[in-house]
């Protein structure tokens, strides 16, 4: 890969840290700006992702800003690097927030969303979304002030699911997984779902977190003979061996991952082994001109290199604190988590701009809708392999 | 050397605190310790709650591994119990605070006594390695029972003291500051009497130890069950500031941390653990503060990450290298330089 | 029972113990010539990897350079690590020995995640495509090649410790440094060589270990597992290095087919833990007797 991550990860912090180290010169406006925080990890395992998910969330931030802010508020965002560690994560929290007064907040992980959740609750100033797509998140009565950008990952299996009953109806689908949270997240729902589908799981494969070799996996996987694999909890190994030894033993099924994996950068890493990859996205990948998406042109124009879908996710959840905020405060209503949260609740069919296909309405704490798409490794794409499927 | 410390009887003579200079020092330090939630931010609240929970822990691993000379590498996994065990009865059977955190310690105490077996088999490394493989064990057990909340884990609600209730950092404070204080006191205390003689004896040679009638096994299993204690206690606590307890929490790299943060601060001394727990958990900040002072600060934030797994491990080598006894040397030789100061001529 | 089935998990199985084997070599290397416990060869491991990436990807040179040019680069930096680590330590207890290495572990880790980020990467194919065939079993050529690199590494440093007087060497100062410097082997020299070696043995299961698995900076966890087979093998034994990976592999794969993917690494630790307690110095281990 180029070395554009790395300097574009440089430029969006310079942003970013010069945005907060000239805002204390800017006290006398700072009451007015609706702050947006973010634990965001920028460097460590999940930089990839955090890097990206900066510039979205920057990057519409400044498009707001440059149309006038909300009822002429700006919104200000700071964000502080925490590597993807939960400490480090609380600690810029409470950083953050002593600092500003800040009303939405971006996490970098389901553990910090689930450990900082009762502290939201307590102060009820914040509302907030992140990178986390877990299930158990996905509770009005127990987070009542996050909500997920997307499906959550039982509702992407759903997808899925529903995708294969309707190609190949009663087919044989594996589910392999890594020993996480992440990765057990949505097995046991999304084997009871798939019953109701009519379809049959005939192995789950957990394999051991940081392993190197997966080929006694392989093996069982093989003698299970499924028509369609399902990865869960990865993000690139050890998908590329598995599909590698699979073809190498004569194995037909077809390969899909969910989120994580489906980055287009991600599966092209893949090589030979990656095509024909399926997997469900919630969003268009940047390069998609299908369809007319005034978002994803605003996002060509000011990247001509390709941005990932943490980029877009980043962004998308700018969008969605940014029409939280503005009904907020057309109803005026003070800028706290229940109100915020009521105000986005009452999105439906709400148009994001092409980056999701449909319009979109938050059901629960999540946006279940999405769509499956399949890795074209000649075009270097991720084409679309059905319609977008809504929960 | 202080001068005009003269002592009359052998129970003064066996205090803790003898001279009028260091009771001065302890009333400012407890001054300072008083006063400072009331003048301190949230976030400095949080990074001392921190910085106690660490004293605590790392004070238990020093009577482990500084005094006992038991190199342990599990002191992580007996704060996962001590944890667990707290967010269990907090949430299944609401007990009151000060009885969860007791038995916290005394999980953790019979998970130390489980490990602390093989002591008298192997010794040294192979010891270490041992305690390795315990982390490992504790950590499948949290992570596939459901009685322990499986790989999600579990959330507490606030803890109650006294009608309060703790969830502010600001009143953390006021129950994780004594009862680490207390325990601080407790080591001190130990290494007074006998058993505490017994670990250092075992720790310089434990053959001589055993030919001069120290019952090897006895006193190892009780070295292993106090730092254990202590790392529930510390687990305990742990498990009411950060409210959620899951599988991951207690990583073997914890273990590690809080190894580093002993020999860092020098091993085998009071002053020596709380100095290094309270460096090794503040290195991470002054690094950040470090790299926004300097002039290309802003462009240096993404190599934090990396730069600050770097740091850990240099602190380990370098200290290792050049000051094997650790900050609490530095600081022996810092207060030698101003005893003497008047006298060189 | 499915007897094709547990031929084909046991052999596959062997054959991964094959790849902790090489990496315990490298481990027994070090413990054979200096008594440190080198509990940073996974991330030698990881450096070597990474090593091989930069020079076949990013620099593109051709396969048949850039695997010397790594091997070489990890060569030096071995006689670094021991140059500015290990020398200054002689003589002091085990125990901060070990601690150093947990030091230069994270110092890896770091180091990895600076130059290169912490994304994972693939590395380029190495062996033919083609699976090979036992019967009705099949076995991933990736995991075949590595075994018989493995296996012809081994058996070359065994014939090089019993014939070779360099190997001859590394033992006596091994076990006795005073009395090898009075018999006029440099010693230093002698720890020197077997650090480059180890991590030169150490980046070539780097390199077939990241073939297989692509390449992060998490691939030291690899380590915990070739430390089991240390201590199951004997921490000074190439046969134990050998023995012991081969039944750590097959016990792993054993265990990850008939309880599960989670098991494998509780029931690698049971294993360390029973040995531990009944046979301390491992199978081939040499017994230590420790003197007043």
């Amino acid at each position: 890969m180029k070395s554009s991550p790395v300097s574009q990860g440089r430029r969006a912090l310079l942003l970013a840290a010069g945005a907060t180290l000239v805002t204390p010169l800017v006290q006398a406006q700072a009451a007015e700006d609706i702050v947006i925080g973010g634990s965001i990890p920028m460097t460590g395992v999940f930089a990839f992702a955090g890097v990206g998910i900066n510039a979205g969330i920057a990057d519409y931030v400044k498009i707001v800003n440059d149309g006038g802010g909300i009822k002429g508020r700006k919104l200000r965002y700071v964000p502080e690097d925490t590597g993807y560690k939960v400490d480090v994560s609380v600690a810029a929290f409470k950083k953050i927030t002593s600092q500003n007064k800040v009303n939405l907040y971006y996490g970098d992980s389901t553990a910090f969303s689930k450990t900082i959740n009762p502290e939201l609750d307590r102060t009820g100033n914040i509302l907030m979304a992140g990178a986390s797509f877990a299930t158990e998140l996905n509770d009005p009565v127990k987070y009542p002030n996050q909500f997920l950008v997307g499906p959550d990952y039982t509702e992407m299996f759903g997808i899925l699911l529903r995708h294969i009953a309707k190609e190949k109806p009663g087919a044989k689908v594996a589910f392999v997984y890594s020993d996480s949270e992440f990765g057990r997240d949505p097995i046991d729902s999304s084997e009871a779902l798939a019953k109701k589908l009519g379809l049959t799981v005939p192995v789950k494969i957990m394999t051991p977190a940081g392993s190197v070799d997966v080929s006694g996996e392989v093996i069982k996987l093989r003698r299970a003979a499924p028509d369609y694999t399902i990865f869960h909890g990865y993000i690139l190994a050890p998908i590329p061996e598995f599909i590698t030894q699979g073809k190498q033993q004569g194995m037909t099924t077809k390969w899909m991952g969910t989120f994580w994996t489906m980055d287009s950068s991600t599966v092209m890493k893949m090589g030979e082994a990656g095509d024909g990859f399926m997997g469900v996205m919630p969003y268009r990948y940047y390069y998609d001109t299908a369809a007319k998406s005034p978002m994803l042109e605003k996002i060509r124009q000011l990247h001509p290199d390709y941005q990932s879908t943490a980029y877009i996710q980043g962004f998308l959840t700018a969008m969605l604190f940014t029409e939280a905020a503005k009904r907020t405060l057309n109803a005026n209503k003070e800028l706290n988590g229940k109100n915020l949260k009521a105000a986005l609740d009452s999105i439906k069919d709400f148009d994001t701009g092409g980056l999701i296909g449909v319009p979109i309405t938050i059901k629960g704490n999540s946006i279940p809708v999405g769509r499956v798409y399949k890795a074209d490794m000649k075009a270097q794409k991720m084409v679309a392999a059905s319609d977008w499927i809504a929960l | 050397m202080r001068i005009g410390t003269l002592k009359e009887t052998y129970i003064a003579d066996a205090a803790l605190f003898d001279s009028r200079t260091q009771k001065v020092w302890l009333a400012l330090a407890a001054g300072v310790l008083l006063l400072f939630p009331f003048m301190a931010t949230d976030y400095w609240l949080y990074l001392a709650c921190l910085v106690s929970i660490n004293v605590a822990s790392a004070c238990g691993l020093n009577i482990l591994t500084g005094y006992t000379g038991l190199v342990s590498l599990g002191q992580a996994a007996f704060m996962g119990l001590g944890a667990y065990t707290v967010a269990i009865l907090e949430l299944r059977v609401g007990s009151p605070l000060v009885l969860n955190l007791l038995a916290g310690g005394f999980v953790a105490m019979l998970g130390g006594l489980v490990v602390g077996i093989p002591s008298l088999r192997v010794k040294g490394l192979y010891l270490a390695i041992a305690t390795i493989a315990a982390s490992f064990i504790a950590h499948f057990l949290f992570a596939n029972s459901a009685f322990t909340g499986g790989t999600g884990g579990l959330t507490l609600p606030p803890a109650k003291f006294l009608g309060l209730v703790l969830d502010t950092s600001f009143r953390l404070y006021w129950v994780i500051v004594p009862v680490t204080v207390l325990m601080l006191l407790g080591a001190a205390n130990l290494f007074r009497t006998r058993v505490g003689r017994a670990f250092i004896a075992i720790r310089d040679r434990d053959i001589s130890a055993e030919v001069l009638g120290i019952a090897l096994l006895r006193y190892k299993l009780l070295s292993f069950g106090l730092s254990s204690f202590y790392a529930g206690v510390a687990g305990g606590l742990w498990a009411y500031f950060f409210r959620v307890v899951t599988p991951e929490s207690f990583p073997l790299s914890m273990s590690i941390f809080f190894l580093a943060a002993i020999i860092v601060g020098g091993m085998g001394s009071m002053l020596g653990a709380i100095l290094g727990a309270v460096f090794m958990t503040m290195v991470p900040e002054l690094l950040k503060l470090g790299v926004a002072l300097l002039p290309h600060g802003a462009e240096l934030t993404v190599f934090l990450s990396p730069v600050r797994t770097m740091v850990f491990g240099l602190l380990i080598i370098g200290f290792l290298v050049f000051e094997p006894h650790g900050l609490a040397e530095v600081w022996r030789r810092v207060r030698r330089f101003f005893h003497l100061w008047p006298f060189r001529n | 029972m499915d007897w094709a089935y547990l031929f084909e998990i046991s052999l596959t199985g062997i054959a991964s113990g094959g790849l902790y084997a090489l990496a315990a070599l490298a481990f027994v290397m070090v413990y054979k010539a200096t008594k440190v416990v080198n509990i940073a060869i996974g991330e030698m491991l990881m450096i070597g990897a990474y090593l091989f990436f930069t020079c076949a990807v990013t620099f593109a040179l051709p396969l048949w350079l850039a695997l010397p040019a790594s091997l070489l680069a990890a060569g030096a930096l071995g006689a670094l690590i021991e140059r500015t680590m290990i020398r200054p330590l002689l003589g002091e207890p085990p125990i901060s020995v070990f601690m150093v290495m947990v030091g230069l572990s994270s110092v890896l880790v770091g180091l990895v995640e600076l130059i290169w980020t912490a994304d994972q990467r693939r590395l380029p194919e190495l062996v033919p495509n083609t699976p090979i065939m036992v019967g009705e079993a099949f076995l991933a050529p990736k995991v075949f090649y590595g075994a018989l690199t493995a296996s012809v590494l081994i058996a070359v440093v065994l014939l090089v410790f019993r014939f070779w007087r360099g190997g001859v060497a590394l033992r006596a100062t091994a076990s006795d440094p005073a009395a090898a410097y009075s018999m006029g082997i440099n010693v230093p020299r002698v720890f020197s060589l077997a650090w480059v070696a180890s991590a030169m043995i150490a980046a070539v299961s780097g390199i077939i270990v990241g073939s297989i698995g692509g390449i992060s900076s998490s691939m030291g966890v690899f380590g915990l597992s070739v430390l089991v087979v240390v201590i199951v093998g004997g921490l000074d034994s190439v046969l134990g290095a050998l023995v012991g990976g081969l039944m750590i592999g097959l016990i792993e794969a054993l265990a990850g087919a008939y309880l599960g993917g989670e098991y494998k690494l509780l029931v690698t630790f049971i294993v360390l833990v029973m040995v531990l307690m009944i046979r301390p110095y491992g199978l081939f281990g040499t017994h230590e007797i420790e003197r007043l």
